[in-house]
């Protein structure tokens, strides 16, 4: 069944979208009814589609999903579209086609936080996999904090659409801004990135909003932050999700608790199986892989290196960062994610970023460049953050220096942004 | 002078962050490596004074010699500034 199949036969008898003027779903099938009529010529094509709204685009998916063969979902940084595919709406052709029964291919760019972005390739039963309706989910009012041509943003955009929620786009502007809207509209469900989530706790309003479902995704979840969110909204559904635009759908973990429980080793969860590898890669088993062109990345038993580097503590397995983040720090390896939990334990440290820089000595060196409380005392912030840090890192995960920043840069997925870190000396 | 009291200054906050435990009476004569810095600690210091001067001698092989001691660490530093004047 395709999207707009689903919501006919959901008869949702509310708003969809919230925005200047409200949309219900009712308009929203029949708008995408009409521009399939409006374009006969697109069915079976490959087409791409830009994000301009959150009606408008929404309105496309219901209408091209299960119309057309493929649909490339354009992120803001321009990428490579194959030669065949048509840009919607400026480039469409003339005539009809002839229906065949094929589900559409939907293609999202991974987010190239640390590499380069490329296509990857889901049906709508993939992506949809973990939305779930229920009576109270049907009551929730859900922030779009990322784009929805992004893997989180359409995550977030199809559980509101198939659980009958209502959706407003706040994904654009800085975390006041965003707040906001939130605001203004009353939103009650947010899903965000740890480092969005600190950047909203900086307004130092969010206990306003009337949250009753909190969702972490995209980077790792430490444990303060957790607990920060806990404790502001205790009655709220805390989740942090672990899943990857490579991979697909991955999975939920709910009880507040950073990682993942080791038990789920064991057995499939999720309709996914893991397993960790000795060089302590995390490896996914999802029940179909999204796009074939992966297969000569899966080992022999039909598992994928998800990149994701993990430890098991007592009974959790926690994250570590990017096997492809890591600092060499005179031979040893230092993740830039656990420098910055460290620090996010200190409570004056808002935000944390650690990187390399070039050693002429030791090959690399960790930097860390943090946001902290104002009108604090940097001097002794500086003392107080190295006796802190030396407590739990060993010397050579010690950040060199102490950047204090007044902001850092998160990217298009809301992730911090990673690239072009490694500070050439003497550029 | 001016250039060894900086030296000296990074060289004393970089031992904290590094946790090197300096000896006590650094001279001209003292033996890097036995002056208490590890390869961590001088790693830092070389990177904290490239911050701080602007220029790290030892990432462009301008030295023949590694220096051995405090003062022809300085020397390095002295030299590598008149170069760059």
């Amino acid at each position: 069944m395709n999207l707009l199949q689903r919501l006919q036969q959901a008869h949702y008898n509310s708003t969809a979208i919230s925005a200047g003027a409200d949309i219900s779903y009712a308009q929203l099938i029949t708008q995408a009814v009409q521009l399939r009529q409006q374009y006969p010529a697109l069915q079976h094509q490959a087409i791409a589609l830009s994000y301009t709204d959150l009606s408008t685009f929404t309105c496309a998916l219901l209408a091209f999903d299960g119309w057309c063969r493929a649909l490339y979902l354009l992120p803001d940084n321009t990428l490579q579209l194959p030669e065949h595919v048509i840009r919607w709406p400026e480039n469409t052709p003339a005539g009809t086609a002839t229906p065949t029964a094929e589900p559409t291919h939907w293609y999202l760019a991974t987010s190239g936080t640390t590499g380069t972005p490329k296509w990857i390739a889901h049906s709508f039963t993939s992506l949809s996999r973990a939305a779930k309706a229920s009576v109270q989910n049907a009551t929730l009012h859900w922030a779009l904090c990322y784009q929805p041509s992004r893997f989180a943003g359409l995550q977030v955009l199809l559980q509101s659409l198939l659980s009958g929620a209502v959706i407003t786009d706040c994904s654009s502007g800085d975390s006041q801004q965003r707040y906001s809207l939130m605001q203004q509209h009353s939103v009650n469900a947010v899903s965000a990135t740890p480092s969005l989530w600190r950047q909203l706790l900086m307004t130092a309003q969010l206990s306003a909003l009337p949250l009753q479902q909190i969702t972490l995704g995209g980077e790792i979840a430490d444990q303060p932050l957790l607990d920060t969110l806990a404790a502001l909204f205790p009655a709220a559904r805390l989740l942090h999700i672990y899943a990857s635009t490579e991979a697909g759908v991955g999975f939920a973990v709910a009880d507040k608790r950073a990682g993942f429980p080791a038990s789920w080793l064991n057995q499939c969860h999720s309709n996914l199986l893991l397993k960790i590898d000795a060089k302590q890669h995390l490896w996914l088993k999802p029940p179909q892989l999204p796009d074939t062109r992966l297969a000569s990345a899966v080992d022999s038993d039909g598992y994928l290196d998800s990149g994701d580097l993990v430890t098991i503590v007592q009974d959790r397995v926690v994250f570590l960062g990017r096997a492809s983040g890591v600092i060499n720090v005179g031979g040893n390896k230092v993740h830039p994610e656990q420098v910055e939990q460290v620090l996010l334990q200190y409570p004056a440290v808002r935000q944390a970023k650690a990187y390399a820089k070039a050693s002429s000595v030791l090959g690399q060196l960790v930097i860390a460049d943090i946001v902290v409380d104002t009108g604090i005392d940097s001097k002794a912030l500086q003392a107080q953050l190295v006796r802190h840090c030396q407590q739990q890192l060993e010397r050579y995960q010690m950040p060199a220096r102490f950047n204090i920043v007044s902001s850092l840069v998160t990217n298009a997925t809301g992730k911090l942004s990673r690239k072009a870190d490694v500070k050439e000396p003497h550029e | 002078m001016e250039l060894e009291h900086t030296i000296r200054q990074t060289l004393d906050q970089v031992a904290v962050i590094a946790n090197c435990q300096l000896i006590d009476n650094i001279t001209d004569d003292t033996v890097l490596l036995q002056s208490g810095l590890d390869s961590l600690g001088f790693a830092m210091l070389v990177a904290q004074l490239e911050e701080d001067l602007g220029i790290d001698p030892f990432s462009q092989m301008q030295i023949a010699v590694y220096p051995r001691t405090f003062a022809e660490f300085v020397g390095v530093y002295r030299q590598a500034l008149a170069n760059g004047n």
